[in-house]
């Protein structure tokens, strides 16, 4: 090869390798990748809150749209779920490694991904907003209200009020539920919806002017048993596990891996259920702490899985005493 | 091509390579060879510093990252450095920019640029590279585990490698800055490769050296070597240019005994060779030592996770490779060197019993890549197959999974290569010090401290590596 056909080819040669690679690299990531796609796909990249957090934290869609979003960890392993009433789970996504997720949305509502893997002391407040609108009613999707905060509020009822701790109160559920048949339960202790908008305290007042006769010990342990009877689904000790353990502890004890981290010590539910009401603790959970470390689980969980997960608290918190 | 003149077979245990295989004779003797290995090695370069810029923070998922700090290091120092001395030089991408810039041509120059300033005289050492190495060194583990970080350090070589390009002459950048071409320089010298003239009276007799003022053929030493002098590699880039340009068909590519330039005289030696050698063994302690060492908070320190432990770091490690190592090495020098009855100044022997040095220091470089390269190596599969870690999967292996090879055999090769290294080393300091002081046991007498000093040297290293 002479030298100036030489000089030419290897200029074309050194024009395709320093203009070439990051245009073919760029160019396949954010033009060919999607374009061969049959959906959306959104890259999101996966940070510790306190270095970025998710961007974008806003992704919008349609109902009827199938899209895939394509969660990269940046820094630390992160676990991406979509609630609420999803169901998705990503599972770990590791450092470096990309976790996928197709959805197709079919009920237009605010939704939110967020990191279910502990992954830095700000974890919580690693999420992002999927927002899905009907394109036949376009315009802001409406926050639903919540027919049980609506009626704390309409009652006044702070839920950032400190509960009263049960001061030589030791329930047991088990020995509840043995002492159950000789002891003489009012209806309205056996409807549910009664107990979730009473403490156990309360109940235990019921039970005292029902029994009169018996001892406080046995209607305590009665009541732990009706306030912890029914026994908690395993995903709902899953969301437990995922979103609450970290800092409220594996069995509620307030003693989790992150508890010295918290503004506030976490609470401890075996101290705290006695006197606390069910749809206090569902709003807590749903709205957020004031003032403290407790993230709103609201835009996370349903209102069902909310109300399950009080069941559990309570069930953690009569368990084994 | 030019003609090939017969010529018999050198006759001192030295073989010449390219005679005994013509087809790579042809091609390095093309003045394609060097052009095209270094624009074929410009693109996994610039996919690297893509990476770093725009791939993953996760090093460990970056191309940039794996492929230049694991394993383009690894090869350099395991196969490249050990067996073929200079090679890398001969097609690193990082001064081509710089070279067809001042060539304004990438296979055959047109006009030159010019510029043709000479490097400062005082600088025509190695300590403008033994301080890059150094400045380089104190921020290796950010360089090592951060993509954009060590884009950066490539963009800056490259940029830097431009700019002495434009400003002085030929290829300055390799010769006198380059940090990395400075140790590879220096560990060539054990290499079993050499390029050297068959004849130098036929340098002497032939007088337009083309060589040096270049011909049809090739360009004129760009490291501003004559090779008609050349008797160690630390300064040959093996750019091959004289092979093309001689007419005489006088150079050369020998096949010799591994680490012939170490122990024979060469008055040129000089303080910032020892200082290398010096500061190449003092890294190839500390390194291990704060990445694969218990110390955790000296390995916070080293990633700069706060400045004030940084400075902490960088102080120890300077004085470490700077002032301790090297007057620990003069002492042993100094206390052999008296009553040995050679008349050398100290300072003379110190330079040239630091290339004891040399053959310990490489094998722990060796040793280190080796144990690095076993247990990080399989990060390759996956960049390979996704070097951005974009999620993306081109040959299938993106989500291969990190598995260390060889991780009971690691210690034990580590601490056979460190022997190698040490009794290659002592036999090189009993070689110099029988060349320095009277023959017999005098000579052996005064290299026993640097011996020691070996020992020493390779025990902690050992200790770090065996645990």
């Amino acid at each position: 090869m002479t030298g100036a056909k030489g000089n030419r080819a290897s200029l074309v040669l050194l024009v395709l390798i320093v203009v070439g690679i990051p245009s073919a690299v760029v160019g396949y990531q954010y033009g060919l990748r999607p374009a061969l796609a049959d959906h959306r796909i959104v890259d999101i990249t996966a940070r510790a809150p306190e270095i970025g957090g998710f961007s974008p934290d806003v992704v919008r869609a349609e109902v009827g749209e199938t899209i895939t979003l394509r969660f990269a960890a940046d820094d630390v392993t992160h676990g991406i779920a979509i609630g609420p009433g999803l169901g998705i789970d990503s599972g770990h996504i590791d450092p470096g490694h990309v976790g996928e997720i197709t959805i197709t949305p079919d009920t237009p509502g605010i939704y939110t991904y967020y990191c279910n893997t502990w992954c830095s002391p700000d974890h919580w407040r690693m999420r992002g907003i999927l927002e899905v609108v009907d394109p036949g009613a376009p315009g802001a999707v409406a926050e639903p209200s919540d027919p049980i905060i609506d009626a704390l509020d309409a009652a006044s009822i702070d839920i950032d009020t400190e509960p009263q701790t049960a001061e030589g109160i030791a329930p047991d559920r088990i020995r509840g539920r043995q002492s159950l048949a000789g002891v003489a339960v009012p209806p309205q202790l056996h409807d549910p919806e009664w107990r979730f908008s009473h403490s156990p305290a309360a109940g235990l007042a019921e039970l005292q002017s029902a029994n009169p006769d018996l001892g406080d010990g046995v209607l305590i342990d009665v009541v732990a048993y009706l306030w912890s009877e029914t026994p908690p689904p395993a995903e709902i000790k899953e969301l437990y596990a995922k979103n609450c353990a970290a800092c409220h502890g594996e069995r509620g004890a307030g003693d989790g891996p992150a508890a010295t981290s918290t503004i506030e010590e976490p609470v401890a539910y075996p101290e705290a259920a006695w006197h606390r009401r069910g749809d206090i603790w569902y709003a807590k959970i749903r709205r957020g702490g004031m003032g403290t470390d407790m993230p709103n689980f609201g835009t996370i969980f349903t209102p069902e899985e909310t109300r399950l997960l009080v069941e559990y608290l309570r069930y953690l918190s009569f368990s084994g005493r | 091509m030019k003609t090939l003149i017969d010529r018999p077979p050198t006759d001192d245990g030295r073989r010449d390579v390219l005679a005994r295989m013509p087809r790579l004779r042809r091609i390095v003797l093309s003045r394609a060879f060097q052009p095209v290995s270094m624009l074929l090695l410009l693109a996994p370069f610039v996919l690297a510093v893509v990476a770093g810029l725009l791939g993953t923070p996760a090093g460990n998922r970056n191309f940039g990252i794996v492929f230049v700090w694991i394993v383009w290091w690894a090869v350099l120092m395991v196969l490249l450095v050990p067996g073929l001395g200079r090679i890398w030089c001969t097609v690193c991408p990082i001064p081509a920019p710089g070279e067809w810039i001042q060539r304004r041509g990438i296979m055959r120059g047109g006009a030159k640029l010019r510029t043709g300033r000479r490097w400062p005289r005082r600088l025509r050492n190695m300590w403008v590279q033994n301080a890059g190495f150094l400045t380089l060194a104190l921020f290796s583990t950010v360089i090592l585990t951060r993509p954009s970080v060590s884009a950066v350090v490539l963009i800056g070589l490259t940029g830097t490698a431009v700019a002495v390009s434009l400003l002085f002459e030929k290829r300055t950048f390799c010769r006198y800055v380059c940090p990395i071409g400075g140790f590879i320089g220096l560990y060539s010298m054990v290499a079993p490769i050499e390029l050297r003239v068959r004849d130098p009276q036929v340098c002497v007799d032939h007088r337009s050296k083309d060589c040096i003022t270049g011909n049809e053929y090739g360009y004129g030493c760009p490291w501003m070597v004559y090779p008609g002098k050349l008797d160690r590699n630390l300064d040959c880039g093996l750019c091959t240019e004289c092979l093309r340009t001689c007419t005489m068909d006088n150079v050369v590519i020998n096949l010799r005994r591994p680490g012939a330039d170490l122990a024979k005289p060469a008055p040129g030696r000089r303080i910032d060779e020892a200082f290398k050698a010096l500061i190449m063994l003092a890294c190839s302690i500390i390194y291990p030592a704060v990445l694969f060492g218990p110390w955790a908070t000296v390995k916070e320190w080293a990633a700069v996770e706060s400045f004030g432990g940084w400075l902490i770091y960088a102080a120890a490690f300077l004085a470490a490779t700077l002032v301790v190592v090297p007057g620990l090495f003069w002492l042993a020098v100094a206390w052999g060197h008296k009553g040995s009855g050679s008349d050398l100044p100290v300072r003379r022997a110190f330079n040239d019993y630091a290339h004891a040095l040399i053959p310990l220091g490489l094998a722990a470089w060796i040793a280190f890549s080796v144990g690095f390269a076993l247990t990080n190596g399989s990060y390759a599969l996956g960049t390979i197959s996704d070097p951005l870690g974009w999620g993306w999967d081109l040959v299938g292996t993106a989500d291969v999974g990190w598995t260390p090879y060889l991780s009971g055999a690691a210690p034990t090769i580590q601490a056979a290569i460190l022997l190698g290294g040490l009794i290659f080393g002592v036999r090189t300091a009993l070689r110099i010090g029988l060349r320095h002081g009277p023959p017999g046991p005098a000579g052996l007498r005064a290299a026993a401290p640097v011996a020691a000093f070996l020992l020493a040297a390779t025990l902690l290293l050992l200790w770090l590596y065996l645990g």
